[in-house]
């Protein structure tokens, strides 16, 4: 039993009368406690549109999600979720803090425990000096790190964070990298969507590599390695996606 | 609940700081001020203009007001994608709905509340302290906003911004004439006319119910009764239009 269970998940979008786009078409994968599962594929393979669906943000057209043994609507369930949007936006005219804050308070945790955290995660992400600062006037760096403290408000078992780095220099990446790992040792669950091969590479326990809403293959990185006769990440991934392109081949 | 209320606070404390609708509440400040310049009149008659043009504007200005906020209030959290975050936490998208009407009445009633102190103000200055009549039209016309933040709101969560600035708009119009147009279905002998007027009168809310002013203005006493019926009325309005939002909200592709 994986922590997260998607079963044969597709959702189909209905662009104007007759024209169906395909986000992700039977997809069935397990993600076990205290790994980190890394997503992967080009622009537009339905990443993305698996995390909204795990999530709820999205209707499936049919299968099954299941969370902590719950469905993705569960709100108590959803208490346990921390999640970082790709190319996070938030509400301008707010503080840092008091982003951290609102967010804090729908997770309806006390104001005592929130206060605490906000001063830990905001050191943690290095933006206690701008806690002053209206997001507006963010860079796209530190609003990516922003998210990550907000996706982290509630102290969550499972975190759903969609491409991390994006916007962040070198050694955002790499200090997101080591928080990643670091997460991991305290025991959480991370699921984690990126185009980025070796920062995947780096971190993530199990992968899975998507392309035009299908799921190609799934499992560690040595597993696909060696059964895909490749040469390392890049060139596994280049490998099933021309596989897939050339004959339509899904695992 | 409670996790709509704080979406509601937060939503309010945005738009607080946004100071775009300060520019209307600074407009809605000149009407009324420029009511007082009627020095001509007789002191009777001045009263009368100053109150007026003041209900008049609060009435106005509160509807672009209403209107403005709820148009954009769910939108603008699509538009930013911060939607994609606020549903990720532990809120149903019923809490997101009641949440966003919280923020848009707090709004209202802000805005509401300084246009009516500086009415009330100047009627001060003019030695004719409000009486409760005052009080009743400035109720109703708070109601009225409440509902057309309301209808606003709804539209929003299954229409573009353009049709239900449009939509809403005509609303407002239509809302203010369903009276006369029920007078002409009844005297008409037009089948089809009847039957429009008749489902106008029906389905749309008679804004015209709430309007008070120009009885108050002349003297005429509104009793607590109408009050009450017409608060009943526009308040089960809302709960029904409320409802249809909440289903498409429910409903809704994000």
């Amino acid at each position: 039993m994986g922590i997260i269970e998607v079963k044969e998940l597709t959702k189909y979008y209905i662009l104007g009368r007759n024209k169906i786009v395909i986000g992700l078409e039977n997809v069935s994968f397990n993600v076990e406690e205290g790994e980190i599962y890394g997503i992967l594929g080009p622009n537009g393979s339905g990443k993305t549109t698996c995390l909204k669906l795990l999530l709820g943000i999205l209707y499936p057209t049919s299968g099954d999600i299941s969370i902590l043994g719950k469905n993705q609507f569960d709100i108590e369930m959803k208490k346990n979720i921390g999640f970082l949007p790709e190319n996070p936006y938030y509400y301008d005219y707010l503080t840092g803090p008091e982003l951290l804050k609102f967010y804090g308070k729908l997770f309806e945790l006390p104001d005592k425990v929130i206060n605490e955290r906000i001063e830990k995660l905001l050191f943690l992400v290095k933006l206690h000096d701008a806690r002053k600062l209206a997001l507006r006037h963010y860079s796209k760096g530190m609003l990516e790190r922003i998210g990550l403290a907000s996706s982290l408000i509630n102290d969550p078992k499972i975190l759903i964070l969609d491409e991390p780095t994006t916007g962040l220099d070198p050694i955002g990446c790499i200090e997101t990298r080591d928080l990643l790992i670091q997460l991991k040792k305290e025991g959480k669950t991370i699921l984690l969507s990126s185009h980025f091969l070796s920062e995947v590479e780096r971190v993530c326990d199990r992968i899975a590599i998507f392309h035009k809403g299908y799921l190609l293959t799934t499992g560690t990185l040595s597993e696909l390695i060696k059964k895909y006769n490749a040469d390392g990440l890049e060139d596994l991934f280049v490998k099933t996606i021309e596989e897939f392109d050339k004959k339509g081949v899904v695992e | 609940m409670k996790k709509a209320w704080i979406i509601g606070l937060n939503n309010f404390k945005e738009s607080l700081r946004k100071k775009t609708l300060y520019i209307l509440l600074v407009v809605a400040f000149v009407v009324i001020g420029a009511s007082k310049a009627f020095s001509f009149l007789t002191a009777e008659e001045e009263l009368k203009m100053i109150k007026d043009v003041s209900f008049s504007c609060i009435d106005f200005f509160g509807a672009l007001i209403a209107i403005f906020i709820s148009l954009t209030s769910i939108s603008n959290e699509i538009e930013k994608r911060t939607i994609y975050t606020l549903f990720s936490k532990p809120i149903t998208r019923q809490n997101f709905f009641v949440g966003k009407f919280i923020g848009v009445i707090l709004i209202l009633l802000l805005n509401f509340v300084l246009m009516s102190i500086f009415f009330i103000g100047l009627l001060i200055f003019k030695k004719s302290p409000p009486d409760i009549q005052i009080f009743k039209t400035l109720l109703l016309i708070f109601t009225k906003l409440v509902l057309i933040g309301g209808i606003t709101l709804t539209i929003a969560t299954f229409a573009s911004d353009a049709f239900n600035l449009i939509f809403s708009i005509f609303l407002y119009i239509i809302g203010h004439l369903t009276t006369y147009g029920n007078q002409i279905a009844d005297r008409t002998e037009n089948v089809i006319l009847k039957g429009f007027w008749k489902i106008l009168y029906t389905i749309v809310p008679n804004y015209e119910n709430f309007n008070i002013r120009d009885k108050v203005v002349l003297g005429t006493e509104v009793s607590w009764n109408y009050i009450f019926r017409v608060s009943i009325y526009g308040l089960l309005y809302l709960g029904v239009v409320l409802l249809i939002g909440s289903y498409f909200i429910q409903k809704r592709e994000i």
